[in-house]
């Protein structure tokens, strides 16, 4: 293990603890922790506050580096991290603040199929949508395109999709920037990368990716699930993918570059995979433009990848999607950097907010909502592990504190290794089958690096999200049938 | 209700079993491996085999057609050339579609690398893992009594 972290922690509240910007010389603004008692026990237990601390020392960060309740160990950023840098005061963009996985992110579907409507057809469903979705490492998908439309994807996003009758309008007002960011800029793009991303649109890839049928077991506000239109027992559908191959490069190759800012620009960081350029400077503006094109191109993947699905459930009941009710709930990106604006010290700043493994959480009647979530606020999509729950919140006011972010999932609690010595395949899918849960995987291995115990209690990590105020519960989700990579 | 699996899968406890010339050492999300070898050039080829071990196992012992690739990359320091070194191979393994097998490491230096990587068609392979990128993340290259010795975090 790494070891327990021994530096210093302040109690602010109960969901709330403070690193002191005096732990490090060089970090600029203190840690600030989401968590409880509880699950800081866990969150002490590797480098995850180390890296809180690190994140401290951006150029032009404001108020605070935080961290969600899923907080876990990564490389550079904690995972469950969230850093904002002023613009206008030398603030900086790290592509390490945004992963290599750039806009992986997740999607919600409802259904008008009940779990009794399903039951029985659950195993011929899963078995459709493991043969119609491509999965797995460095999976190939139908949707072929040549380099002149993957320009195209990584301009228009999700809309590339709906135009060749992947979706609809509809979908596009149900996704985060409507599915894609203006100022996309293809010629910051690589050809290794263009090569990379060319025959993975439309898949899923691997890892902690999946796609989920699910019921709804728990209402927490009647009055939200009325305005989505939820009920007990109703089937939903979470697909989580992000940029796959396309993404990893752009990381890779401006993290090269970004280490050379770190001279020239004279930035002082702990760590290498922290190395950023001021967001006003070449370097910063050239992995903007490449990073909203790997977010365009994620939105478009998983706009392909939900269409997919939506095919896989008309072969199998044989009605259209639309009879079905599969409407697009939303989707959200959770590695983004964005620049947005908020109120830092009573004044309205443009910052950079990096989100890695956060998820945006805009309250009601925020500007940026489309017109059907204005009066209840964003919905905020919570992935679980595949032995317990998802959930789906609202954005809430308080998330201004944390330039309006919540949660991403429930975390990582156990390594691959600890995940291979401890877990036994065979008691794990008994232990899944009592559950009454299918689970198609395209290598045994991820099954047991998946498995629920590696991961923290989402219930737990939720509570402390909807405690704080970060956003506010609307209903659960346990899942039935799970595709893995 | 049952579980199926869509093939034979690969070896399950990976991740646990101390390998020739490489270990796994605990990462909560990640995987972390410490690679050693007698010098430089070893580790560096060390290194590479052990992603690409990580990444696939071949689905026939024998060798099928064989790519062989020119490598050549520069960099301020040691450390950079060793991440960029595996950085770059993870990169053309999957744009080409490629398993690297073998490596022959021809010029090293703090700043330079030339090097032959020899690479299987992934077809043939049983694909288990994939790896994103290695990390500069709590990085360390260092000489050792027996020759050398590197830690590195890969991104899965």
């Amino acid at each position: 293990m790494a070891g327990a972290w021994q530096g210093p922690l302040e109690k602010i509240d109960d969901y709330r603890f403070r690193i002191p910007k005096s732990y490090k010389p060089g970090m600029r603004v203190p840690g600030l922790i989401y968590t409880d008692e509880k699950l800081l026990k866990d969150i002490r237990e590797d480098k995850a506050m180390e890296q809180v601390a690190n994140v401290a020392f951006l150029p032009g960060i404001v108020e605070n580096s935080l961290a969600m309740p899923d907080i876990h160990w990564g490389y550079g950023f904690c995972i469950g991290g969230v850093a904002a840098t002023d613009i206008e005061n030398g603030g900086v963009i790290s592509p390490g603040g945004v992963g290599f996985d750039i806009n992986c992110g997740v999607r919600l579907l409802k259904t008008e199929l009940e779990y009794d409507e399903i039951k029985d057809k659950l195993k011929d469903l899963v078995c459709r949508l493991f043969s119609d979705v491509p999965s797995g490492v460095g999976s190939k998908g139908d949707i072929r395109v040549g380099q002149k439309e993957e320009k195209e994807i990584l301009v228009k996003g999700s809309r590339w999709a709906v135009e060749k009758g992947f979706g609809t309008q509809a979908d596009l007002e149900c996704t985060e920037e409507y599915g894609a960011m203006e100022g996309a800029d293809p010629d910051a793009v690589s050809d290794r990368a263009y090569e990379r991303g060319k025959a993975q649109s439309g898949t899923l890839g691997s890892g902690n990716h999946f796609l989920e049928i699910q019921a709804i077991d728990q209402l927490y506000d009647r009055d939200l699930c009325d305005v989505f239109g939820f009920r007990l027992g109703q089937i939903t559908i979470m697909i989580h993918s992000g940029s796959r191959g396309l993404g990893y490069q752009i990381c890779d190759e401006y993290t090269q570059s970004m280490i050379h800012c770190l001279q020239k620009y004279s930035i002082n960081v702990p760590d290498k995979q922290l190395a950023c350029a001021p967001v006003n400077s070449a370097e910063g503006k050239a992995y903007l433009g490449a990073m909203k094109c790997a977010a365009n191109y994620a939105w478009a993947n998983r706009q392909c990848l939900m269409h997919l699905t939506r095919q896989g459930f008309e072969k199998i009941f044989g009605l259209s999607w639309q009879k079905l009710g599969m409407e697009l709930i939303y989707d959200v990106a959770h590695n983004i950097a964005k620049i947005e604006k908020h109120q830092v010290g009573g004044k309205e700043k443009k910052l950079c907010v990096h989100r890695k493994g956060a998820t945006r959480s805009l309250p009601a009647g925020h500007p940026a909502l489309p017109e059907r979530y204005k009066k209840i606020g964003q919905p905020v999509i919570i992935p679980g592990d595949m032995g317990r729950n998802s959930y789906l919140l609202v954005g809430a006011e308080k998330a201004a504190e944390t330039f309006f972010s919540a949660c991403h999932g429930a975390g990582r609690l156990k390594s691959r290794t600890q995940a291979s010595k401890s877990i036994n395949l065979n008691a794990l899918l008994k232990d899944l089958e009592s559950k009454g849960i299918i689970v198609k995987a395209s290598g045994r291995g991820t099954i047991v690096e998946e498995a629920p115990q590696v991961y923290k209690d989402v219930n737990e990590v939720v509570d402390v999200v909807h405690n704080a105020g970060l956003a506010r519960r609307v209903c659960r989700m346990r899942p039935l049938g799970v595709i893995k990579g | 209700m049952a579980h199926f699996f869509h093939s034979q899968g690969p070896p399950l406890y990976r991740f646990q079993v101390k390998k020739k010339n490489y270990e796994f050492i605990e990462h909560t999300a990640d995987l972390c491996i410490r690679v050693k070898a007698g010098n430089l050039s070893a580790l560096f080829k060390n290194a590479a085999l052990a992603v690409f071990e990580i990444i696939a196992t071949p689905k026939k012992r024998e060798k099928t057609s064989r790519k062989k690739l020119r490598i050549n990359q520069e960099a301020d320091n040691l450390e950079e050339l060793f991440i960029n070194w595996l950085n770059e191979l993870l990169s053309l393994s999957s744009a080409k579609g490629l398993i690297f097998d073998d490596f022959k490491i021809e010029k090293l230096d703090d700043h330079h690398l030339k090097a032959q990587a020899f690479a299987g068609d992934m077809k043939n392979y049983e694909v288990n893992t994939e790896i994103k990128a290695a990390t500069y993340h709590e990085l360390k290259i260092a000489q050792i009594d027996s020759g050398w010795q590197a830690e590195v975090i890969l991104d899965v």
